[in-house]
């Protein structure tokens, strides 16, 4: 504003052009560039893979080359006796990881906020966050050992302790896929996913913390009244995120983590897309079955942004 | 692999050797779908390739007429393996190998004979023995180590594989063969599937009673190959399973081990059954192998890559191909002088002759043809003269195989476009039920004889019965070329 009237310009802000208003955020427009250019290539440019969806594959031809087919892929996925099966498993282990997984490092950043000592604060936290850092193939191998029915550390320490029956097989019961797959996502994930709360946490204003004391509210009321609200915008925006992910399930680990025992509930739909669309060359299958996949996720999204704006005024768009 | 070096110098080329060993299935969809592939690929390509990815590589038919005596002495003395080689459209896109010294069967079936001895037991011969012979196995202490829950009497891999009890089948009257991949064989000229069959379920309830009664490892369906491989080969000399399915007892047990197990023939369900026995005949599979060597339909230098091609086929050659060079620095094959040969042991003495051959070749998945003349003349390794003699107690079972009704070479069966994609798109489906039904019963008390009519309902409507027939189809134009 003062920059345009210093110009002499009759303008207002409103009235810019955009190249204008462009020019006079020129510095964060750079910032920001790299990111724009990465999703430009590698999201938004993908996307006229597309319409392989609508197409029959034709390798001569190309991406772009073969018949229009319509929705006769979509159609495929719908018929096929795995539609049902894939799209339940898809949706229980989405579901009980966000259930379960996402409130922990909520939990834990308030723990570790609580902390008063640094030092034991900072060991704590690096403790807690190492485990992200091992690569999927690693964890699903520990876990098989780990578990292990006849040699398994945690399967013999929990036998012994009579926590588990003893002729249970974690690696190979399907009841126990579902929990294995979402402990072992909360203990790897937990730390990291905390850092952000905790972030948000550092920038409470001290002085509620002192008219809480004030007032005498004691430590939980403390939580209740002051943290959480200070971190609620965050919990929501990061909340509303994760449900836009929520079909995707982890392709790694579960695959991974699959065998003949399991497979009846650890075939996800991004694991049929893998086995059909690219083990058996069926190309425009798998599209349209990943396709129907960021279709629902995409429906999520705007579910829970429009959920969260109605009752809490906060929302990505 | 000196030998291979003075390959290229011979046929004038220079190579850029690239290794592609693990999930080489996962990684090619995306190398070939980008339509920049080498200029030669060994033991990378299958027919649904072909018609997949139509154009991507070159008909090598007009050049092996023209640049590859070999390769043409090859097809006038088999000409199945051109048939092989032939797809639909009368174009080769990858040259053939043939062995024709390797054993008629994949798996042997092993049992421990010092535990029998220990314990007093007979060899079984029925189901109902076994039985008896492996619960004495999980309650006396038949490796004598004071240890009574050590022994495994019984390990397997998932059924799908090779080293499993779908071999039982066998005594049932169901004739495999080529290792049935996916389920399939033929019985009376007619393509069937063993996992929809009345037998198999008879298979299952017996295993679902043995693994009950604890006499199965617990870990059979989740354990992965190398697990499978350790257990068997126990610990020092004190030894852990009972009762396999393997490739030889060297591989399967390890040399200190080896000498406690002995080879079983097919046994008979109960003393009175008066099935057919079977044993699966995999001599197609173990002897033909299609697609050697494709050559990219880019290639430049195509008359030159057909030559070092054929070059390979070479009878000299395709031995070193198979054991390894026949020269000082690679000392796999002497040559006697005399018009014979024979394969040395491995000049590690860490490593078993089987492993070697595997460091020191392109072993089975070169491209080779040893002539039916050499097998008289090559005089083999110790691990191949132990899996022949080992493999010997079930000859007459395999001859039994009518080429005509009960041989299913799945590897010489050709598919148009339209039908690989529909097989491929069904078999994805079937196998989701398939995979896990067989484990949930074998691991659980389910009742399979109630279950059993819903689960063939749905396997049949999964595209088991489009799938079916389409391959009798295929069998039966493949029959057609069988003189």
């Amino acid at each position: 504003m003062k920059q345009a009237q210093l110009n002499g310009s009759q303008h207002t802000l409103q009235g810019k052009s955009w190249l204008q208003k462009l020019g006079g955020q020129y510095q964060l427009w750079i910032m920001v560039l790299p990111a724009i250019i990465y999703i430009a290539i590698f999201c938004y440019g993908p996307m006229y893979g597309i319409q392989l969806a609508f197409r029959d594959f034709d390798f001569s031809k190309g991406l772009t080359g073969g018949d229009w087919v319509g929705f006769k892929y979509f159609e495929q996925y719908f018929n096929s006796p795995m539609f049902w099966p894939t799209l339940r498993n898809t949706f229980v282990i989405a579901f009980v990881s966000i259930l379960f997984g996402f409130p922990m490092p909520i939990l834990l950043a308030l723990v570790v906020n609580s902390i008063r000592s640094n030092k034991r604060k900072r060991v704590l936290q690096t403790t807690v966050y190492m485990p992200y850092f091992i690569s999927t193939v690693v964890l699903v191998a520990l876990l098989q050992i780990m578990l292990s029915p006849t040699t398994g550390l945690i399967d013999g320490l929990l036998k012994t302790l009579h926590l588990l029956p003893a002729d249970t097989n974690l690696i190979g019961d399907p009841g126990s896929f579902v929990p294995v797959y979402v402990i072992s996502a909360i203990w790897q994930t937990c730390g990291w996913n905390s850092i952000i709360f905790i972030a948000a946490l550092s920038s409470v204003d001290s002085q509620l913390y002192d008219a809480a004391r004030i007032d005498g509210a004691n430590r939980w009321q403390t939580v209740w009244h002051v943290e959480i609200p200070a971190i609620l915008p965050t919990i929501i925006i990061l909340l509303i995120m994760n449900m836009g992910n929520i079909l995707s399930v982890g392709f790694e680990k579960t695959f991974l983590m699959q065998n003949s025992l399991n497979k009846s509930v650890s075939e996800v739909i991004s694991t049929y897309v893998f086995n059909v669309g690219v083990k058996s060359n069926q190309f425009s299958f798998g599209s349209a079955v990943g396709l129907f996949n960021t279709v629902i996720n995409f429906m999520f999204l705007i579910l829970a942004n429009s959920l969260a704006k109605k009752s809490s005024n906060i929302s990505l768009m | 692999m000196k030998w291979l070096m003075d390959l290229e110098e011979k046929a004038n080329v220079d190579i850029e050797w690239q290794q592609i060993s693990a999930d080489w299935d996962q990684k090619k969809s995306a190398l070939f779908a980008s339509g920049e592939i080498p200029d030669l690929l060994f033991n990378a390509t299958q027919n649904s390739d072909f018609v997949q990815f139509n154009g991507l590589f070159e008909d090598m038919g007009p050049l092996i007429e023209k640049e590859a005596p070999n390769i043409q002495k090859m097809f006038s003395e088999h000409p199945e393996l051109k048939a092989l080689a032939t797809q639909m459209d009368g174009k080769i896109y990858g040259t053939p190998r043939y062995k024709g010294i390797w054993p008629g069967s994949t798996a042997t079936m092993f049992i421990n004979k010092t535990w029998l001895d220990n314990l007093g037991l007979k060899v079984p011969a029925t189901w109902d023995e076994l039985e008896q012979v492996l619960i004495a196995f999980r309650d006396g202490d038949p490796n004598q180590n004071g240890d009574k829950t050590d022994e495994v009497p019984m390990d397997f891999n998932p059924i799908g594989w090779d080293f499993t009890p779908k071999l039982l089948l066998g005594s049932l009257g169901l004739p495999l063969s080529n290792s049935a991949g996916d389920g399939y064989f033929t019985e009376d000229a007619q393509v069937k599937n063993f996992y929809v069959d009345e037998r198999f379920k008879t298979l299952m309830q017996f295993l679902q009673k043995l693994y009950g009664q604890n006499l199965i490892n617990k870990e059979a369906v989740t354990q992965d190959y190398s697990k499978f491989q350790s257990l068997a080969r126990g610990n020092g000399t004190t030894a852990k399973v009972g009762f396999t399915w393997g490739w030889e007892t060297g591989d399967r047990f390890g040399n200190e081990l080896k000498d406690q197990y002995i080879s079983l023939s097919q046994l008979k369900e109960h003393a009175d059954s008066t099935n057919e026995l079977y044993w699966s005949n995999d001599y197609y599979f173990q002897n033909y192998g299609a697609n050697a060597v494709s050559i990219s339909a880019s290639s430049k230098k195509k008359d030159a890559a057909m030559r070092f091609i054929d070059a390979f086929y070479d009878p000299t050659v395709s031995m070193q191909v198979l054991f390894g060079g026949m020269n000082d620095t690679d000392k796999g094959i002497k040559d006697n002088g005399d018009g014979t040969y024979q394969v040395l042991p491995p000049a590690d003495s860490s490593l078993d002759p089987g492993s070697w051959k595997w460091t020191n070749s392109f072993a089975d998945n070169g491209p080779m043809y040893i002539a039916d003349e050499l097998k008289d003349n090559l005089k083999l390794g110790t691990d191949m003269q132990s899996v022949l003699k080992e493999k010997d107690i079930y000859t007459e079972l395999l001859n039994k195989a009518d080429p005509k009704t009960n041989i299913y070479p799945q590897t010489f069966m050709k598919y148009s476009t339209e039908d690989t994609n529909t097989l491929a798109m069904n078999q994805a489906n079937i196998n989701n039920i398939t995979d896990q039904k067989w484990a949930n019963w074998l691991t659980t008390k389910a009742n399979i004889e109630s279950e059993w009519d819903a689960y063939v309902a749905s396997v049949n409507s999964s595209g088991l019965e489009q799938n079916l027939q389409i391959r009798q189809k295929a069998y039966e134009e493949y029959l057609s070329t069988l003189k």
